[in-house]
């Protein structure tokens, strides 16, 4: 009878010094902060998956410069989610000293835990405007990452051979023109299509495309997109024939279509002259022809029929926001952080050779500024020769969920341009009722 | 009966105590949260049946779960047909036993997701290059379309969980003792009435077993969902798990993703339950 009785109380004592530990860690990180009264520890919890490493080299060096700072870097990456694991992390009672915000949803969503950035020196040097949809009462809530813009890229090479000159594309009657002049030499260009259109990627078609003909209804004001109760579609024909141009001269079937197969399998390759894409493939396609990527490629503007027809699309895809929670000291040197990583002269200089961003701030020198997509991105926006991001302005999955599914509808002929309208639009007054 | 006393509830302490933390504390959060407007990061308050209300007549919802529905069914059915004949075959005095044993088996050992972007690559790129070798138009476009995607996921199913089931029927079938068959064949049974009148009867308890194993797989079935199709084309082959999975990823929804949580759990449990009922009764019978 007693072994059994001690076998139990052991039986338990291991389970249950099981869960102690398991529990415990957090605690013991606790103390061993507060033991040393000066070290501050920041906790970044942070999405760019693609500069990760680069991003945590400069967190060494900024270490190494400031002794008394202890930089923990967590990377979770896709925009979806980060969104999640971001929630996930601040219930579990573990909160990071600086995480990421996009657009104004998430300031709302977040505005308890940010902290007022007004007075550091990154918020001075932000470009007009970048700060736009995270100012909330006069407080600046968050920092932008970068700039990121996006068009038509085109296949120079295959342009020139066809005798397209790109520099005439300024409308959609010039481009349309190009395109038929292009699929009438596919045969002699190697091509399977003029285009591809990514017609799976509901971000392609429901945010990115959309925000092109959208944008022009709000002012490309992301925050009067935030707060409009509905949509119009003002632009919903120029909308449909840019769309059209696409998925007719498209390699098919669009709907099924992925942005790998866009981007690394038919436009690197060379199979498709022209996808509707950013800056940010740049990296996709130097991975198989850094030839191609650094000689071979340009943007067009994505022409929107009775507004703009020269202008792309640029916006601020991400901002980096303190967490107001956090102790006095820690908001302090988060702070500090940022302002090193984006004006001071080191910093400068990862941004823009080691991030390879197109910097969001002034006292950048734009000449450094090394792959051609970023750089064609920066002058169109030096020149003003842009259109604003607005669908972070759009209501939560609205884009994606809403317009992106209906878009693959119209795709698979299983509706009409009418119905994508129509049924998005009560899709967008019954979320902001 | 046994005797209950304090070691015994030490013994049990372990178990209890991580049920109640991930199990039945989840549960009652989960069902405390479908009654709130929850956004995963704070709450106002009570709504009362508000989210349940809502979700019957979510088109997308409802849409999913017949989807579900749809494909449990077909898939339950292929399912065990396939495991029934590969156990009939590697039942079989063969000499490739082993081997077809082990390699019937096998398509259960690879994860789901991976299985899923294999088969993508199979029907996007295989069954393409296929078609236009051999002139059958059918063959382009797979999964670009609501009929081919539901295809596509049923055969995905079908080679994934026919081995695990055949392992099961083999089970059975070895158990039928020789005489029997033996018996029906010199009575001059030929052998398909040797199958029809003395096997099939003797196998039906592993249908029971069959039935539920896949039925429930195929009902939760959220991986080989998201890396064959990922719901499209327009989230017309989205199942339930995934729908949820979206309401409350992407859209934030988390209280009413809670809600259609609540509803998905109590349909699988009672299919769960139903298995209980089932095979006790069929227990007694024996």
């Amino acid at each position: 009878m007693k072994r059994k009785w001690r076998a139990g109380i052991l039986a338990a004592s291991i389970g249950l010094a099981g869960f102690l530990t398991g529990c415990s860690s957090d605690e013991a990180g606790k103390s061993d902060n507060n033991s040393k009264n000066e070290q501050v520890a920041l906790d970044i919890f942070q999405f760019k998956v693609e500069f990760k490493d680069q991003f945590e080299a400069v967190a060494k060096a900024y270490e190494e410069e400031n002794e008394n700072v202890k930089i923990n870097i967590t990377t979770v990456g896709g925009g979806e989610d980060y969104g999640a694991a971001l929630r996930s992390k601040f219930a579990s009672g573990n909160e990071p000293a600086i995480y990421n915000i996009g657009g104004p949803q998430d300031v709302e969503d977040w505005k308890d835990k940010l902290a007022d950035l007004s007075d550091s020196a990154a918020a001075d040097a932000a470009l007009d405007g970048t700060l736009d949809g995270v100012t909330v009462d006069g407080k600046v809530l968050g920092l932008p990452y970068n700039q990121e813009g996006y068009g038509f890229i085109y296949n120079k090479n295959l342009f020139e051979k066809a005798g397209i000159d790109p520099s005439t594309i300024v409308d959609f009657a010039s481009l349309e023109a190009a395109v038929k002049e292009l699929d009438s030499k596919k045969g002699e260009l190697g091509l399977e299509a003029v285009f591809a259109l990514p017609g799976k990627e509901t971000w392609v078609t429901g945010l990115h495309l959309s925000n092109t003909f959208i944008a022009p209804e709000f002012d490309s004001n992301v925050l009067k997109a935030f707060e409009s109760k509905n949509i119009e579609f003002q632009y919903g024909d120029a909308f449909q024939k840019v769309l059209d141009l696409q998925n007719d001269f498209s390699v098919q079937p669009t709907v099924s279509l992925d942005y790998s197969k866009q981007v690394e399998e038919l436009f690197s390759l060379q199979k498709v002259a022209i996808i509707q894409q950013g800056n940010w493939v740049y990296g996709s396609i130097a991975g198989i022809d850094e030839e191609f990527a650094s000689n071979g490629i340009g943007l067009l503007p994505i022409p929107v029929e009775g507004y703009k027809g020269d202008h792309i699309p640029v916006g601020i895809p991400m901002y980096w926001g303190v967490n107001s929670n956090a102790d006095e000291a820690v908001v302090k040197e988060a702070k500090k952080f940022l302002d090193w990583l984006y004006t001071s002269d080191t910093g400068k200089e990862t941004v823009l050779n080691d991030f390879k961003f197109i910097p969001a701030y002034n006292g950048y020198d734009s000449s450094k500024i090394s792959d051609p997509l970023s750089k064609a991105v920066y002058e169109y926006a030096e020149k003003g020769k842009t259109i604003g991001w607005t669908f972070m302005g759009y209501p939560t999955g609205w884009g994606q969920d809403e317009l992106g599914v209906e878009i693959q509808k119209y795709l698979s002929d299983e509706g009409s341009w009418e119905d994508v309208i129509n049924a998005t639009k009560k899709a967008w007054e019954s979320s902001r009722q | 009966m046994r005797k209950r006393d304090l070691s015994y509830w030490l013994f049990l302490m372990p178990v209890l105590a991580a049920l109640l933390l991930v199990v039945i504390a989840p549960l009652l959060l989960g069902i405390y949260y479908s009654f709130t407007d929850w956004n995963g990061i704070q709450t106002k308050g009570f709504i009362g049946f508000d989210n349940y209300i809502a979700l019957f007549q979510d088109e997308r919802f409802v849409d999913s779960l017949w989807f579900t529905v749809k494909f449990s069914i077909v898939s339950v059915i292929l399912i065990n047909l396939i495991g029934l004949s590969l156990a009939l075959i590697v039942t079989a005095k063969l000499k490739t036993n082993k081997a077809l044993r082990t390699i019937f088996f096998m398509p259960n050992l690879i994860g789901g997701l991976i299985l899923g972007f294999i088969w993508q690559f199979i029907f996007t790129k295989a069954f393409a290059g296929f078609g236009s070798i051999v002139g059958i138009e059918s063959l382009q476009g797979w999964l670009s379309t609501p009929g081919t995607g539901f295809w596509g996921l049923v055969i995905l199913m079908s080679w994934q969980m026919s081995g695990y089931i055949m392992v099961i029927y083999i089970a059975y079938l070895e158990g039928i003792s020789k005489e029997l068959i033996e018996a029906a064949e010199i009575d001059g049974a030929n052998a398909l009435q040797r199958f029809r009148h003395v096997v099939f009867p003797l196998v039906a308890p592993a249908f029971t077993v069959s039935m539920f194993l896949t039925l429930s797989n195929t009902f939760k079935l959220y991986d080989q969902n998201l890396s064959l199709t990922g719901g499209g084309p327009y989230n017309s082959t989205q199942m339930v798990a995934m729908e949820i999975f979206n309401t409350a990823f992407g859209r934030y929804d988390m209280a009413y993703a809670q809600a259609k949580a609540v509803i998905f759990f109590l349909i699988v449990a009672v299919i769960a339950l139903l298995q209980v009922y089932l095979s006790k009764k069929r227990e007694v019978e024996m």
